[in-house]
């Protein structure tokens, strides 16, 4: 399974991620303690590609990434939002 | 807070001590989104320069980053299961017959106040007491992870007493002014101190009586 991490050198710690991974009750984004209070997320617990709430908040292009293939999710692509059903004209 | 630390530091305080400790500390962070926001809306365009402004914006960022620290290790911890079982738990669940709601409240109304009165109020007063006890008791746990809770907060905690600092040396000209920010640091002293003594009681399960709450005829 492909798992997310955030890409720092373009994200802005606006931490909307953070808060909706925890109102989803997902609890996957987290504050790092080192390096000092980064944003990070947890990989055994993030359930993409069930959940790709976090990449549709995200205002900041490139900044989470799909760790395998370095592929920027932000804006989120195309079949990120056909595997959540929405329909998307082709 | 030195029974919690002399227990910390003798390493007999139990998880659900713990979950006490950092389920109060987080139910007072998370009050503090409610304090600044009153706090906001009293700051208007050009009454302070750019400088105060973002100071403040970053100890919102700040204080922000902690209330999200102890949820994460309640969550690591497995104390609870998600962020709704703590707003309901008793240990992190907001009262409002508690010395928490009191300081939160007293901070809250320090709104009606200039910028300035209510930073030297808070970051001179509260935050510095803060700033030692947390040292004392992230250098005590013997828990990596909760030591790094409290430990990594160090440099925020003093970067706002510093803020606290410089804003009274650059912005409290008048001696009226200085007056007002020593009294109100006084008041915010006490009613952070109850608030502290209130979260020692419930970790170390012992009963003492809270002094008697300050209370001051409101006349603007």
């Amino acid at each position: 399974m492909p798992t997310l991490k955030v890409n720092h050198e373009r994200c802005t710690e606006c931490r909307m991620c953070y808060i909706v991974c925890r109102e989803l009750d997902i609890n996957a984004v987290y504050v790092a303690l080192e390096p000092l209070h980064r944003i990070e997320i947890d990989a055994t617990a993030c359930t993409y590609p069930g959940c790709t709430a976090c990449l549709m908040y995200c205002p900041a292009e490139g900044s989470i990434i799909e760790a395998e293939s370095g592929r920027s999710m932000v804006p989120p692509p195309l079949e990120t939002w056909r595997r959540r059903g929405a329909h998307v004209p082709v | 807070m030195e029974g919690v630390i002399r227990a910390a530091d003798e390493g007999s305080l139990s998880d659900e001590q713990l979950f006490r400790l950092i389920g109060r500390l987080w139910a007072l962070e998370r009050m503090f989104y409610y304090v600044y926001g009153g706090w906001g809306q009293g700051l208007e365009l050009n009454d302070f320069p750019p400088s105060v402004k973002y100071l403040f914006a970053r100890q919102i960022y700040d204080d922000s980053t902690h209330e999200m620290l102890y949820l994460d290790a309640i969550l690591k911890k497995g104390w609870a299961a998600t962020q709704r079982d703590v707003f309901q738990h008793p240990y992190g669940r907001f009262e409002m017959d508690s010395a928490l709601a009191f300081y939160a409240f007293s901070l809250r109304n320090f709104a009606t106040y200039p910028h300035t009165i209510r930073i030297a109020a808070l970051n001179l007063g509260p935050k510095i007491l803060e700033l030692h006890w947390m040292e004392a008791l992230g250098e005590a746990l013997p828990d990596k992870e909760l030591r790094g809770v409290f430990t990594s907060q160090r440099v925020e905690n003093r970067s706002h007493v510093n803020m606290g600092r410089r804003i009274v040396e650059e912005h409290v000209g008048r001696p009226v002014d200085a007056e007002l920010c020593r009294w109100a640091c006084t008041v915010v002293k006490q009613d952070y101190g109850r608030y502290l003594q209130e979260v020692s009681d419930l970790v170390l399960g012992r009963t003492t009586s809270l002094a008697p709450a300050t209370t001051t005829p409101v006349t603007d």
